[in-house]
């Protein structure tokens, strides 16, 4: 029954998982030119993006139409309002994504001290596991795989916060300063990662219990 | 974020339609309803409560007691031989099939509308009329009259017609005469049988913003086919099903009652989810 619809349905879940890997491989992308200090390859990171907002917009395209003609309710309407959020989250990882490689070529021809570098890709490599961690528990609807994703997202926050540590220790030379701001913008953007991989983990919670609620509360912590 | 914004969102969904019924606003307890015609068990075991100035919809699939349940409510199966109603409907405290009940008074207070229109072979202003006549309630028949058709809606389209046969109206006019019929004798309880089944979707459209509208003055009980339609108009969905028994029959069952926005958007049982999803019922 409703064969065309599930068919529907199956593909846009399809679509975004697509989406996701696309991200990750411009998020590898981008720390590997971060690491090779590579314009070049950090050029092909901003140009991938177009490629990655055409998905966007055909999952956007796909998830109206079929609240259009299918009026989904219950799970499936769950299901199509979590693949549009979802999808939302993973454009905004591939624009940091794009931040990165822009603040890469910055940084030429110098580049960063090998003491920030490991710091980026370690916290690169966290941001990666995370966003695997969240779209497989969505693939699987494993509210409580999704979970684990905030002490995950601690310990890129506390790489975040130790590497301002690292930039202070840089000096206070003009040139030291800039590449210092520089790095902590590239943290930052990675660690904007690991929150969007957080709320794609919220959308499975929502997706299997019905009920949405952030799994921290800044504003309100427990 | 603000307390709102904390709230679940269940509970901001309930409290962005209406606050919560409360005991007082019971019109209807049902309780251990159950419907025989002949032999054969037609519907089993019916708990629920219907809420004052609400719209309570039930949905389900053919066969699952839905029109039979509805009926129950002004005592119209007891128009049908071999129809047998065990268990208690209580209306405003009292049971509408105690002993000495007059179900004439009970159709008065609990009126009807059809899945098709039925207006009577007579003028647009007798249809009205009818039932005021019968009930002998002389006073200003005209202003009944009027004020019926007013709040179905209907006034402005035919009050320089008032004389002319029913049966000149279009499908959605009929529909809305025969609501205007039943308002006439001002009943505090309207039960709808697929109201909308027959009719274009304006319409059902201007049915369903009258059915708005009355709820304000009424409590509304209404069958439809037309889930979306439950998801437009009802506060409180009904969902009921059918068990096969062992000997082949199938049996109606009330499966899950709750608040609409729940029931299209996290139905507590699987049997909801799969009739409202459409995957199977």
């Amino acid at each position: 029954m409703r064969e065309e619809f599930q068919s529907g349905l199956d593909r846009l879940e399809r679509m975004v998982q697509e989406m996701s890997d696309m991200c990750a491989r411009a998020l590898h992308d981008a720390l590997a030119a971060l690491q090779s200090h590579d314009g070049a390859s950090a050029d092909d990171v901003i140009a991938f993006d177009d490629d990655v907002d055409g998905h966007f917009i055909a999952i956007e395209r796909g998830v109206e139409e079929l609240i259009a003609t299918q009026a989904p309710v219950a799970g499936d309407l769950r299901l199509a309002l979590a693949i549009l959020h979802i999808n939302l989250h993973l454009e905004r990882i591939a624009d940091q994504c794009v931040n990165i490689a822009k603040l890469t070529k910055l940084s030429e021809p110098v580049g960063f001290r090998p003491q920030l570098v490991d710091a980026f890709v370690e916290m690169g490599s966290r941001a990666e596991q995370m966003l695997r961690v969240a779209m497989d528990s969505f693939a699987n609807r494993d509210a409580e795989r999704a979970e684990t994703l905030t002490d995950l997202d601690e310990l890129i926050d506390e790489e975040n916060k130790a590497l301002s540590r690292k930039v202070i220790a840089g000096g206070t030379s003009v040139e030291a300063q800039e590449a210092g701001l520089r790095a902590m913008l590239i943290s930052r953007c990675i660690e904007r990662i690991g929150d969007n991989a957080v709320d794609i983990g919220e959308q499975t919670v929502f997706l299997v219990t019905g009920e949405f609620r952030e799994f921290t509360d800044a504003s309100h912590p427990s | 974020m603000t307390d709102l914004e904390r709230k679940t969102s269940e509970e901001v969904a309930a409290t962005s339609t209406e606050a919560a019924p409360e005991e007082a606003d019971i019109v209807f307890e049902v309780e251990g309803l159950r419907v025989h015609y002949g032999s054969k068990q037609a519907l089993k075991d019916v708990d629920m409560r219907i809420y004052r100035n609400r719209v309570t919809a039930f949905i389900g699939p053919s066969g699952c007691g839905k029109s039979t349940f509805i009926r129950c409510f002004n005592r119209m199966n007891d128009l049908i031989v071999g129809a047998k109603v065990e268990g208690r409907i209580v209306y405003h405290g009292e049971d509408l099939y105690a002993n000495g009940v007059d179900p004439v008074e009970v159709r008065r207070r609990i009126g009807m509308v059809f899945q098709k229109p039925n207006p009577f072979p007579k003028s647009i202003y007798d249809n009205v009329a009818f039932g005021v006549r019968v009930l002998g309630l002389k006073d200003d028949l005209d202003g009944r009259v009027e004020r019926a058709l007013r709040q179905a809606a209907l006034w402005e389209e035919v009050h320089q017609r008032l004389n002319d046969n029913a049966f000149g109206l279009s499908g959605g006019q009929q529909q809305r005469l025969c609501i205007a019929r039943c308002l006439a004798i001002d009943p505090d309880v309207i039960l709808l049988d697929e109201p909308c089944s027959a009719l274009d979707p304006i319409s059902t459209s201007a049915i369903e913003d009258l059915i708005d509208q009355l709820k304000k003055q009424y409590t509304i009980v209404i069958v439809t086919h037309n889930m979306q339609q439950a998801g437009r108009i009802a506060d409180h969905t009904a969902f009921f099903s059918v068990e096969t028994q062992p000997d082949g029959h199938r049996t109606g069952v009330l499966v899950e009652y709750d608040r609409t926005n729940k029931i299209f958007t996290n139905p507590s049982d699987a049997r909801t989810e799969g009739y409202v999803t459409g995957r199977f019922g």
